[in-house]
């Protein structure tokens, strides 16, 4: 049997859930120019969020879900609103934010171990009832299949929404020229904090996403968060679709990496892959322009 | 009084890590997050001398300090060819390959299992087994590393990497070649961590990759940061507040794993109100 079909299925699922990461970063680089690395602990909140509701609380996994998605969002918002908004109009270089949002994120992580302990842990039922299908000889779960249509779904209603809404257009016009954009009147704050809603909401749906597939722990956010960061510099920093693009092909990368050396090299894999791309082609595949 | 001298060696240790990473950071103005990755290519230098090849310690200091010469040196050449924010994500990128080389070259490293038995320092027979001892010397060297230091920021030298992150290109106009100057302060404070990572091999007598991620490295950022950019004083006092964290917390009555994730949490949080409130930290003079 060939593992070439294994390997696709996993690339693809991977990619799914790196360019959810990507996706909401980006959304959020683009408006405000700043790397916001507590964007992966958001995730981590929303896999948690969830797993409180569903194994604490004895929710059904409809409302666990919602619930997380909600908590995720909740503190994406917060943070904007507490932390880089206050810094935005102090003027703070983007690199004072980064450095605010590296801690804002080690904060967080070390508070969720202490309330959740720092113990791997998953969210599926049991193993037993999870489905297996075939495809040309390579198995797919039923929650990875989940996964993958959520994804594209994910994808297609952001784009349409960037594309034929009054905030996508906005969105557009903040990331152009945040300057003219108010001039021409637009509420850029407004526009921002929705921003961090919808990212941060979309991360919070990939960590739950990554703890049905797998489990969750306190210290998941980073690893999350970098393979999202090199999915995005490969991709084209500040573009939707490129940053898509970016993380299926880290995925496959990967993936495929691991097929001739061993498993654990995963991450050193990426990060040459980034910085590969940083030396060679600083602006990603697609970003052309200077 | 053991438990004093066990802190005041873990200042000791860290300090150096503050201070050299202070050159990169403070005085040069580069936002380097990869420094415990030096950190611990000095401290498996270290392991492996000695466990491996039976070599003396001060001999493996060197060991540490060639190598971690030669990769920062070619760390430093990346990295030159960024500025600002990638130059950020850039070192975390190096910070987590050289930990999967930790992690993963399990022929050399023992991978998680990690290294157990290094010996303490011994010169002419005579071994530093007492921790008293121990501090001793590891303070000289503290001390050696801080006086270099204060050496090399108030040398002609270091009023250039000061020229260099206030404006490079006008620096530049001058007719200095900004990226040598860069490179050179960068393998310096690489090599000055290798040296903290030797004496931390050999005080702890065991070493294993987790000593060395990521979070380390924003750590030793948040201790110079909190005590202040271009300061070394500041980025001593920084340490003795963070190193001492979590044992006042032990102190009033956390438990030790709580206590760790404390210090987290306050070191995030003081990154957090620094950065919107001091960003050149408590005793600082240049902000990011």
């Amino acid at each position: 049997m060939s593992i070439i079909p294994q390997l696709i299925i996993n690339s693809v699922i991977a990619g799914s859930i790196y360019s959810l990461v990507a996706l909401g970063f980006n959304l959020i680089f683009g408006t405000t120019k700043f790397f916001n690395l507590a964007h992966g602990v958001v995730a981590t909140i929303g896999g948690y969020g969830t797993f409180a509701m569903l194994k604490m609380f004895d929710q059904n996994i409809y409302i666990s879900i919602i619930f997380g998605i909600i908590v995720a969002a909740f503190f994406g918002w917060l943070s904007e609103k507490l932390i880089f908004k206050p810094m935005r109009k102090t003027k703070s270089s983007s690199t004072v934010l980064l450095v605010a949002s590296l801690g804002l994120f080690t904060a967080l992580q070390a508070i969720i171990a202490i309330i959740f302990t720092s113990q791997f842990k998953t969210l599926s039922i049991s193993v037993a009832q999870t489905k297996v299908y075939e495809i040309f000889g390579g198995i797919i779960t039923d929650v990875q299949i989940v996964i993958f249509f959520t994804v594209i779904f994910i994808l297609l209603g952001l784009v349409l929404m960037m594309k034929y809404t009054k905030l996508g257009k906005a969105i557009k016009a903040i990331s152009d020229d945040e300057e003219v954009a108010k001039i021409v009147g637009i509420n850029t704050n407004k526009v921002i904090a929705k921003v961090f809603i919808i990212g941060s909401a979309i991360a919070g749906i990939a960590g739950i996403a990554i703890g049905f597939d797998t489990g969750i722990e306190p210290t998941m956010g980073m690893n999350i968060l970098l393979k999202g960061v090199v999915a995005v510099i490969i991709g084209g920093v500040g573009s939707v679709s490129g940053g898509v693009v970016g993380a299926f092909l880290l995925a496959f990368i990967e993936n495929f990496g691991i097929w001739k050396i061993s498993g654990e090299w995963k991450d050193a894999i990426a990060f040459v892959v980034l910085l590969l791309f940083l030396i060679f082609r600083p602006r990603g595949i697609f970003n052309k322009k200077k | 009084m053991e438990y004093l001298i066990h802190l005041a060696i873990l200042i000791s240790i860290w300090s150096m890590l503050a201070v050299s990473l202070n050159l990169i950071l403070g005085y040069t103005g580069l936002l380097s997050i990869t420094h415990a990755a030096f950190f611990g290519l000095g401290a498996y230098a270290t392991a492996i001398s000695i466990t491996v090849y039976d070599i003396n310690f001060f001999v493996s200091i060197f060991m540490g300090i060639l190598i971690t010469g030669i990769i920062s040196l070619l760390f430093g050449l990346i990295l030159s060819r960024f500025k600002g924010d990638i130059y950020a994500l850039a070192s975390f990128g190096l910070n987590i390959i050289v930990f999967s080389i930790f992690l993963n070259w399990q022929d050399l490293t023992r991978g998680p299992l990690g290294i157990p038995g290094i010996n303490r320092p011994e010169i002419f027979d005579f071994v530093f087994k007492n921790n008293l001892y121990f501090l001793i010397l590891v303070a000289i060297f503290a001390l050696l590393i801080y006086l270099l230091s204060e050496y090399i920021v108030k040398s002609s030298f270091g009023r250039v990497l000061q020229a260099i992150r206030e404006k490079e290109e006008i620096i530049q106009v001058f007719g200095y070649k900004t990226q040598l100057f860069k490179l050179t302060i960068f393998v310096i404070s690489a090599c000055m961590a290798s040296v903290a990572g030797s004496f931390f091999a050999s005080y702890i007598t065991f070493i294993d990759p987790s000593t060395f991620d990521l979070q380390e490295s924003i750590f030793i950022l948040a201790i110079v940061i909190l005590g202040g950019l271009a300061n070394n004083k500041g980025a001593f006092v920084g340490t003795v507040f963070l190193i001492l964290l979590p044992e006042v917390l032990r102190f009033v009555g956390f438990p030790t794993d709580i206590a760790a994730q404390m210090r987290q949490v306050v070191y995030g949080l003081l990154l957090v109100g620094l950065m919107m409130y001091r960003p050149q930290g408590l005793l600082g003079k240049f902000k990011l």
